[in-house]
């Protein structure tokens, strides 16, 4: 029962994850765009998806890495429901010889907090007003006239 | 407390005067004692013997000694320190960026230690997720681990 109910749930779930990775900083732009490429192929065979690669361009390390003082940042960010994406992602990267550094970060969990955050601060905003009339109207800069039509129609009901 | 300390104030103000007569002193005492509390007996009992102990013990620390102990708290007070609230809450923040390095650089000591949290003011909620964003800037070479000299 269990096995089943969490693969429906890895079905459904879509995971996100963060991708960094950094390349010596004399590599060619070609061979960065073949592990793009790689990258994105082995996604494709997977199932997922890349929402978004963003290159930083050369960066400053902030300590030495494999005797680097500078890399070549690479952000993306994939969507995926299966977690031997990530495995097969960093199989490469790791046999790769250009990438020095790279990192996986699964944030799915906390962009869904975010959300669930901003869902109930949004809700609390919008009880607020009838309750701050009284006492002190300081925190939204909005809504300073609607509460004061708010409460008399509150209390007409 | 700061009640009890008016009342002896005159008992040793007068006792002194009336010292030849210890008559006086027990009956004044009761009075001013009886009004506060409900145990005049055990006092007056324990004042004929126990007057001059009193006018002399608490007498001193209690007249002299509260003088400069008010001063010294309020010494203490005057070093009025401002509450720091947690910034990240005031700007509603809920997820913080691990790759936004310029953010997350004034909770970095110049070594690269993270600081703690009664220096910077934030929450604790804040700072788990600080320390976790830190963490991970760390791990990908946009903050160090510690400077090297």
């Amino acid at each position: 029962m269990d096995e089943k109910k969490t693969d429906a749930q890895k079905m459904e779930e879509e995971r996100v994850y963060d991708l960094i990775f950094i390349c010596r900083p004399a590599t060619p732009e070609d061979e960065i765009n073949k592990i793009v490429t790689t990258l994105e192929h082995s996604t494709a065979e997977h199932g997922g998806k890349i929402e978004k690669t963003e290159r930083w361009g050369t960066r400053r390390l902030a300590y030495r890495v494999a005797k680097h003082r500078e890399g070549f940042f690479v952000y993306m960010v994939i969507k995926s429901s299966q977690s031997d994406l990530i495995k097969e992602l960093e199989r490469r990267l790791k046999v790769s010889d250009a990438v020095i550094k790279y990192q996986t970060i699964r944030l799915d969990e906390e962009l869904k907090r975010q959300q669930k955050l901003g869902k109930h601060r949004e809700r609390r905003a919008s009880r607020r007003p009838r309750k701050q009339v009284p006492g002190a109207p300081t925190a939204p800069s909005a809504p300073p006239a609607p509460p004061q039509q708010q409460v008399p129609a509150a209390a007409a009901e | 407390m700061s009640d009890q300390p008016v009342p002896p104030a005159p008992q040793a103000h007068e006792a002194p005067s009336s010292t030849p007569a210890p008559h006086p002193a027990p009956s004044h005492a009761p009075r001013a004692e009886g009004g506060h509390t409900g145990g005049p007996p055990r006092r007056e009992g324990g004042h004929s013997g126990g007057g001059p102990r009193r006018e002399g013990g608490p007498g001193g620390p209690g007249g002299p000694g509260g003088g400069p102990g008010g001063p010294r708290r309020g010494g203490k007070r005057q070093y009025f320190r401002k509450k720091k609230v947690c910034r990240f809450c005031v700007e509603h923040v809920d997820f913080i960026d691990y790759k936004r390095v310029e953010m997350l650089q004034p909770f970095v000591q110049e070594r690269g230690k993270i600081l703690p949290r009664r220096m910077t003011g934030t929450c604790s909620r804040h700072q788990r997720w600080l320390g976790e964003a830190i963490k991970r800037a760390r791990n990908i070479a946009l903050l160090p681990f510690a400077t090297e000299l």
